[in-house]
């Protein structure tokens, strides 16, 4: 009965045009856009950005469409109908699990077509192993973007969480180096860039074009930051329960 | 008679406000029951309760024999809250079938719109229904799991007098099929029309309990009322069979449950001039259980005693609602 949950909520978020706008079409666009417009000095420099952004666009999307599991929340919140669910045989656990698990699908769409525009607009070649593993890997990653996007929704109103978590996706991208190469920022912000889970989130996948995959530093600031995300999703969910 | 469920003493605070205080109330297997009150009487309290959608202060409340979030997780309650709209980009067939595949015995998802008269519906986005039809597709939802209790809070609020009887009309049906019904409204004339049994709350208690025919005896069903000719109304309340008294304009106004009682009274006391007696209707007996304002205090303490002869509990010492309900009954 959770799966028949599942299904519905990918349905509702599929049909959302906000979402396939924020979780699909924009980075999409920005990747095809980025990497096509302005002189690149070589046909070297362009195929790396073509690599790098592709990982950034990827991510920018996933974290997007993690993200806006809290507005979906939030809204249902509002309209009464996660009250509605509670008197249902489906128990409110089953519900906030069931959320996850549809983000865990619909992040998938912005991954896999920042990846085959990588692949077929841009020509980036990996080897198949580095396709399935950036992917998979990027797919894990979600995860506590996605507690973050449940903290928001049952934390906040519906309108608080819309700004809440397009301020988190658009600050945590750029911070954490998805839309510029981190080289790029001044000494003091790209020390604080690597504490991002954004820019560890990134280096699932840059990681993985460099032919190593992730260190332990980035799986380290990533699990610091699940667990925090855990908690506050924990918190925010037990605390709406008092009067959902 | 089995019972679906009971409230025993049960008192819930918010604050400052005391929302429910010492309920006690036993919903028989199969009946359809009424919970009648104004708004802020209590009835969306006692319903949250009784779906285990929170926790009272005091007392307790069992349902199907246990806690009620064990008879919920069962599948055997279904419930039409308040409080709710549609929720986007859903279809009305999507949403029925989805809380239906949640229970255990559902009915097809077809059958519960048919029930709810939305079956021409099915494919339409749920957040695009006219309010009535929003509120029967809430109606879809409770009955879609085919659970023997339905809980319906203030199902007609937003309904026209078609719909309503539209309304009332599933709601039996589905009553027929001998479920439990549990429905609140704020309306004596529908309370009485589509219920077995009515219990009405006010500030958080029981002020009456029985059937329609019982609570409109105790309540006083006659007026009688003269001019005061600027006299005053000392001493009007302790006359025979007075239970309220109001004074509208220049006319003093007597709910009595024995008008002619009261008329001899009256006339002893050369109180006649305009002397009307008229029946009153259902608001008004309603009103009376319920008044606060004005006379209000005592008009409620005097009903409740009215009550307590015919029909059911008064204030203070409340005898056993489910035996009230069997004198009623009788
Ligand atoms: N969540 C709440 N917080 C504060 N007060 C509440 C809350 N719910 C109900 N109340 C108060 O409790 C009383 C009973 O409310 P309610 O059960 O909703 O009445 P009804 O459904 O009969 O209109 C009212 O005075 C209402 O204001
Ligand atoms: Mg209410």
């Amino acid at each position: 009965m959770m799966l028949a949950y599942v299904r519905l909520e990918i349905r509702r978020t599929l049909r959302d045009t906000g979402f396939v706008i924020v979780g699909i079409a924009t980075p999409l666009l920005m990747y095809v856009l980025f990497t096509n417009i302005g002189a690149s000095d070589s046909a070297k420099d362009s195929m790396d950005y073509a690599r790098y952004s592709m990982i950034g666009m990827a991510a920018y999307g996933a974290l997007g469409a993690a993200l806006a599991v809290g507005p979906g929340v939030a809204e249902d919140k509002a309209r009464g109908w996660l009250r509605q669910l509670r008197v249902t045989p489906l128990s409110p656990f089953q519900v906030v699990v069931g959320r996850a698990l549809t983000a865990g699908v619909t992040v998938l769409p912005a991954i896999v077509s920042v990846f085959a525009a990588g692949a077929l607009v841009n020509g980036v070649r990996l080897a198949a192993w580095q396709w399935a593993a950036a992917a998979g890997l990027m797919w894990l990653g979600t995860v506590p973007f996605t507690l973050l996007g449940l903290g928001n929704g049952y934390g906040f109103s519906a309108q608080t969480t819309g700004v809440v978590s397009m301020a988190s996706m658009m600050g945590l991208s750029v911070i954490g180096g998805l839309w510029f190469p981190v080289d790029a920022f001044p000494h003091w912000l790209a020390s604080i860039s690597r504490w991002t889970p954004t820019a560890r989130f990134g280096d699932l996948g840059w990681s993985v074009l460099a032919h190593h995959g992730p260190g332990a530093g980035t799986l380290s600031v990533l699990a610091l930051w699940l667990v925090l995300f855990a908690g506050y999703a924990v918190f925010s969910y037990r605390r709406s329960a008092r009067t959902v | 008679m089995t019972e679906a469920a009971r409230f025993r003493a049960v008192g819930k605070r918010f604050g400052a406000v005391q929302a429910l205080r010492g309920l006690d109330l036993g919903i028989a297997a199969g009946e359809t029951l009424a919970l009648l009150g104004r708004n802020g009487a209590g009835k969306s309290t006692t319903i949250a309760l009784l779906l285990g959608l929170d926790r009272p202060d005091d007392g307790e409340v069992e349902l199907f024999g246990g806690v009620p979030e064990a008879a919920v997780r069962a599948g055997r309650v279904g419930a039409m809250l308040q409080e709710g709209q549609p929720v986007p980009r859903a279809t009305v067939k999507e949403l029925v079938s989805f809380v239906a595949s949640t229970y255990p015995r559902p009915l097809p998802w077809r059958e519960a719109l048919e029930l709810a008269g939305i079956g021409e519906l099915a494919e339409r986005r749920a957040d695009r229904l006219s309010g009535g039809q929003a509120q029967r597709l809430r109606f879809a939802l409770a009955v879609a799991g085919g659970p023997e209790l339905l809980v319906l809070d203030e199902p007609t609020a937003a309904l026209d007098v078609e719909a309503r009887r539209a309304f009332w009309r599933s709601m039996r049906a589905y009553a027929g099929r001998g479920n439990t019904v549990l429905f609140s409204t704020h309306y004596l004339e529908e309370a009485d029309g589509n219920a077995d049994r009515i219990v009405v709350l006010d500030q958080g208690r029981t002020v009456a309990d029985g059937t329609g025919e019982a609570i409109k005896r105790a309540v006083g069903a006659t007026l009688v009322a003269f001019d005061l000719a600027g006299g005053s109304t000392r001493g009007l309340r302790g006359l025979p069979g007075v239970l309220a008294l109001e004074v509208r304009g220049d006319r003093a106004v007597l709910r009595s449950s024995d008008s002619d009682a009261t008329v001899l009274a009256l006339a002893a006391a050369g109180l006649v001039r305009g002397l009307s007696v008229t029946p009153a209707s259902l608001e008004d007996a309603f009103l009376t259980l319920t008044a606060h304002d004005s006379a209000g205090a005592d008009a409620r303490t005097d009903a409740s005693a009215g009550a307590g002869t015919g029909a059911g509990t008064g204030t203070g010492a409340t005898p056993d609602p489910a035996q009230s309900y069997e004198e009623a009954a009788r």
